[in-house]
């Protein structure tokens, strides 16, 4: 990496050229139409190309001003422990039910902190299932199993 | 003129002791869905039409509409407390509400939101109960020119959203912009960025994003360094506003009011800006703009205001036409329907004690909101005192409870994971989300309004300066951009002379 | 998840469906049955539904849930439904939507036609032609003599791909062999907006969304798609009685996944063609403009037909317009 470099901005810019240029080529696939009736692909591949220019302009912007503060470890575990139950719930909401994946997914979630132990995530899970079974299926009347199919109900 | 008459016809109706129970019914359920992050009114509304069958006309639809701008009040709740929006307009009092929050000021942040939304509330309503007729009217003129111009202007006045490099807040609110545009297109029918998945024909969804660059970025990024920092402070400075507090919010309370009011009647999308538009005016107007995204008091205030006052006006064209201005007066009109009343411009004359009673109803429901909501700010300012690690698993679990029971898409509990990570990642370096969401809900609107305007002109892009409203609008977009470059030059001549200050 | 609790729950839920099969179309209903509407909530097929539903309620002595789950026109509802348990605990109310989807969508994931066992038609709720108040012709010939000397001149508004609004519209393009332009809005509320503000000529669109405005003055109105006039709006003359040869009507059946016990789904006709004499339902009915079927129409017999055949004439309106929406 080249020091003189802000890595902030260099990194965030290339976010925004890598996610211009998929939303510019995608939108190649579309027909880009005429003034009159322009089609799905016209406003994609403008902003998309924006975003592209927007992009570079930022990497530039870093130029000759390298960060100051050290950049912190991301929270790998955190990131996936809580991005795993978010995964988790969406795949087995409507197969295990309610009950079971907001008791799982808050121990999982719980445990993303390092300040938690296992015996106070248990405890912290059955309060939050029992809370949001409360709040959400008994009070708001969602339409979800509180036990899914996968369980036999 | 028999307008006090026709008041007093609707103050007759409101202070049925039923219908101030089911008022108070109404505005309570809309809190508590406001708190809640992901369930908003439209998904409480549906579940309780059932309900409302045995209800008569007049209660049912006074009860509905409390849940509505009870919402409004709620939802700033979350933001302020944990950073976790639950509609566009939230999304706004996040940046500066979250930041008194953790300074020990989440206090006064809810007070300025309550009282600011009642003040609003109330101005609304005087305005649907005076002026409904005649606005609605004038909002009509606005086509799909008006509103392309009116959404270029609310994008290029918001770049002020950025506290820090105006670059990267355009890059977000272009990337917002395209985010917006996944899905189907309505002009053809041709799904775009779906990647084959059927369930995102329809589109991201809005309160996923809102939650997954907020709420779940925020807490990875709370999770980063835990034994560095404490995340939340303990120590909460004062539930009240001070004297001075009071003085800084009384212009951008009313600032906001009149900007949401005029947003909130035009049914094309004006509601949505209203927030945007006013946080954007006050941080212009503030003689210290440095202050704006680290605890303004004035950006919760005006947003607030202006929010609350567009849900209300946002019931003009609904009441006055049978216009639905979004998808909650949508329901409402379905609502109607259901009790033998279909919306329309009859209503007023066929249905006066309904029309007046509906009115009156909602400042009463105004002032249950005050009521019910200063109380509470005790209570909400003493969750904060739950330690983060217990908190935070709940944020995590009530976003993707919220989010599945809004449409039952498990793609939309996906989406928070995905941008969690995304926001995550750009925040860490040097982005913010606001623009993103901004970018995000005008997208489609931008598209839509831009490419009807050219097929009703037949492609001829001159209809936007031939038209005056657009004409104007667009005149007064170029005017922000000056003044938005303006002062960047005096200050770099400033600087050079005044280093110390 | 551990696998031995997995395998056993797979048992439990295989020996529940073969032991009680027969028991369970006996004793049906024994929990609340779920209706999947594939539109949001407060449109005009979500208020049908909620009609009914509420009325079916009583004679099935369980409760009938709504559950909107809307998107890709209709398809995202009806496509669950399709894989959704045939226990007839999830059924689907969609509109004439269902037969039009196989041609539209080139890559439906269900077939209406087998994937669903359909269990009675419920309404057909009529289409008006109207246009803006200050729109030049006045009466339907004039309209017609218009629309064919404007052509593209001439804008028509309709609700997205696969609403009603479009479907009259190709329609009416077709009968007059002349092409509009036409301008997509998201829903009937906008493109409202935009008639009555002046910003678009005309619209043909369902009563659910015009009656009021029509009655209001706000609009013009032209004819009604129907072979009869309106009980609610008596002056508007029917589109063969303005010379016009355009009958629509925007259809609505009621289905449960294919496979359903048979005396399920006789229980549910039973329930159905109940709620469509309930008094309540046949007046809210009239003041949206529609009416009831008959107990001969609300049977799965008439519902198979008419798909049948109203997805054999939108295949070739649609294929003559090339109109796609994927």
């Amino acid at each position: 990496m080249v020091s003189n470099f802000s890595t902030k901005d260099l990194v965030s810019g290339g976010i925004f050229v890598a996610a211009g240029a998929y939303f510019a080529i995608e939108a190649l696939n579309y027909e880009t139409g005429t003034a009159f009736r322009m089609g799905p692909g016209f406003m994609p591949l403008l902003l998309g190309s924006v975003l592209v220019v927007l992009g570079l302009g930022i990497a530039a912007s870093g130029w000759k001003k390298p960060d100051a503060e050290k950049p912190l470890s991301p929270p790998w575990r955190a990131m996936a422990l809580i991005i795993g139950v978010i995964v988790f719930f969406g795949l087995t909401i409507r197969g295990l039910g309610f009950v079971p994946v907001v008791l799982i997914g808050s121990f999982a979630a719980a445990m993303a902190s390092r300040l938690n132990s296992p015996l106070f995530s248990i405890i912290l899970a059955v309060a939050l299932t029992v809370m949001c079974t409360l709040i959400f299926v008994v009070g708001l009347g969602m339409s979800v199993p509180m036990f899914g199919p996968w369980l036999g109900q | 003129m028999d307008i006090i008459a026709s008041l007093g016809l609707g103050f007759s109706v409101a202070l049925d002791p039923i219908n101030i129970f089911y008022c108070f019914i109404g505005v309570l359920l809309g809190t508590l869905v406001g708190v809640l992050p992901g369930i908003g009114p439209t998904a409480t509304i549906a579940m309780l039409l059932p309900i409302t069958f045995s209800l008569s006309p007049a209660t049912a639809l006074i009860m509905l509409a409390g849940i509505y701008y009870g919402a409004q009040y709620g939802g700033s709740t979350t933001a302020i407390l944990i950073n976790l929006p639950g509609e566009s307009s939230s999304a706004v009092t996040a940046i500066d509400g979250y930041q008194m929050a953790r300074k020990g000021r989440a206090g006064p942040a809810l007070a300025t939101a309550a009282l600011g939304s009642f003040f609003a509330g109330t101005v609304g309503t005087l305005l649907l109960a005076f002026f409904a007729p005649p606005l609605a009217r004038a909002a009509l003129n606005f086509g799909a020119p008006e509103y392309f111009a009116l959404i270029v202007l609310g994008l290029l006045v918001s770049i002020a959203l950025a506290h820090g490099s105006i670059l990267k807040a355009l890059a977000m609110i272009v990337l917002g912009l395209l985010l917006g545009m996944v899905g189907q297109d309505i002009y053809t029918g041709q799904p775009r960025f779906t990647l084959g998945i059927r369930e995102l024909y329809s589109g991201l969804n809005f309160v996923s994003l809102a939650v997954g660059v907020f709420g779940v970025a925020e807490i990875l990024r709370n999770l980063e360094n835990e034994k560095g920092r404490d995340v939340m402070v303990k120590t909460v400075k004062n539930l009240w506003l001070s004297k001075d507090d009071f003085k800084r919010i009384a212009a951008p309370v009313v600032r906001g009011t009149a900007l949401g009011s005029v947003l909130g009647i035009l049914p094309g999308g004006g509601h949505i800006l209203a927030s945007f538009a006013s946080y954007s005016a006050e941080k212009r107007l503030s003689k210290t703009p440095g202050e704006f995204g680290h605890g303004a008091i004035e950006g919760v205030a005006g947003p607030e205001s202006a929010n609350n006052a567009a849900a209300q006006t946002s019931f003009i064209p609904l009441m006055t036409l049978g216009i639905p201005a979004h998808p909650v007066m949508a329901l409402m009109v379905g609502a109607f329907i259901l009790q033998g009343i279909t919306p329309g411009p009859n209503v007023i004359n066929d249905q006066p004690a309904l029309f007046w009673g509906i009115i009156a109803s909602m400042w009463i429901g105004n002032v249950l909101l005050v009521l019910l909501n200063l109380p509470l700010i005790g209570l909400w300012v003493k969750m904060l005192s739950i330690p983060y690690r217990a908190l935070f698993p709940a944020i995590v679990l009530f976003a993707c409870i919220g989010c599945f029971s809004i449409n039952q898409n498990i793609y939309d509990v996906f989406a928070i994971g995905f941008f969690g990570v995304v926001g995550y990642v750009l925040i860490r370096f040097g982005c913010e989300p606001a623009p993103l969401l901004l970018g995000f809900v005008l997208g489609p609107l931008l598209e839509e309004h831009l490419r009807r305007a050219m097929i009703i002109s037949r492609g001829d892009p001159m209809v936007f300066i031939e038209r005056p409203i657009s004409a104007t609008l667009l005149a007064l977009a170029l005017l922000a951009v000056i003044i938005a470059v303006l002062p960047s030059i005096r200050r770099k001549r400033k600087e050079v002379f005044v280093e110390e200050d | 998840m551990n696998k031995t609790m997995l395998s056993l729950a797979a048992g439990l839920m295989l020996a529940g469906a073969s032991m009680t099969g027969t028991a369970m179309a006996q004793d049906y209903p024994t929990k609340p049955v779920t209706v999947v509407v594939p539109f949001s909530a407060g449109g005009p097929t979500d208020t049908v539904a909620r009609l009914v539903a509420e009325v079916m309620s009583d004679d099935l002595g369980q409760q009938v849930v709504i559950q909107n789950v809307g998107g890709a026109g209709g398809t995202l509802g009806a496509g669950q439904v399709a894989v959704a348990p045939n226990d007839g605990y999830t059924l689907l109310l969609h509109h004439i939507g269902m037969s039009t989807a196989p041609t539209l969508y080139r890559s439906l994931p269900y077939d209406p036609a087998t994937d669903f066992a359909p269990i009675g038609l419920i309404t057909s709720v009529p289409m008006t032609l109207v246009a803006r108040k200050d729109f030049e012709p006045s009466t339907l010939p004039e309209l017609v003599a218009y629309i064919k000397a404007n052509g593209e001149n001439v804008t028509y508004a309709h609700a997205g791909i696969g609403s009603a609004s479009q479907l009259c519209g190709m329609l009416l393009m077709n009968a007059l062999d002349t092409q509009m332009t036409t301008v997509p809005y998201q829903g009937s509320g906008p493109a409202m907006t935009d008639i009555i503000g002046g910003q678009i000529d005309m619209i043909c669109d369902q009563t659910t969304n015009t009656t009021s405005q029509i009655q209001a003055g706000e609009v013009k109105a032209y004819g009604v798609t129907t072979l009869t006039r309106l009980g609610n709006l008596p002056d508007l003359p029917t589109t063969k009685e303005g010379g016009l040869d355009l009958e629509i009507g925007v259809w609505h059946g009621l289905y449960a996944p294919a496979g359903t016990d048979a005396a399920i789904i006789s229980r549910l006709e039973a329930a159905l063609q109940k709620a469509l004499t309930d008094e309540t339902v046949v007046s809210r009915f009239a003041e949206l403009g529609t009416l009831p079927v008959t107990a001969e129409e609300a049977t799965p017999a008439a519902l198979t037909q008419t798909l049948a055949s109203q997805t054999e004439l939108w295949r070739a309106v649609i294929e003559a317009a090339g109109v796609y929406a994927d």
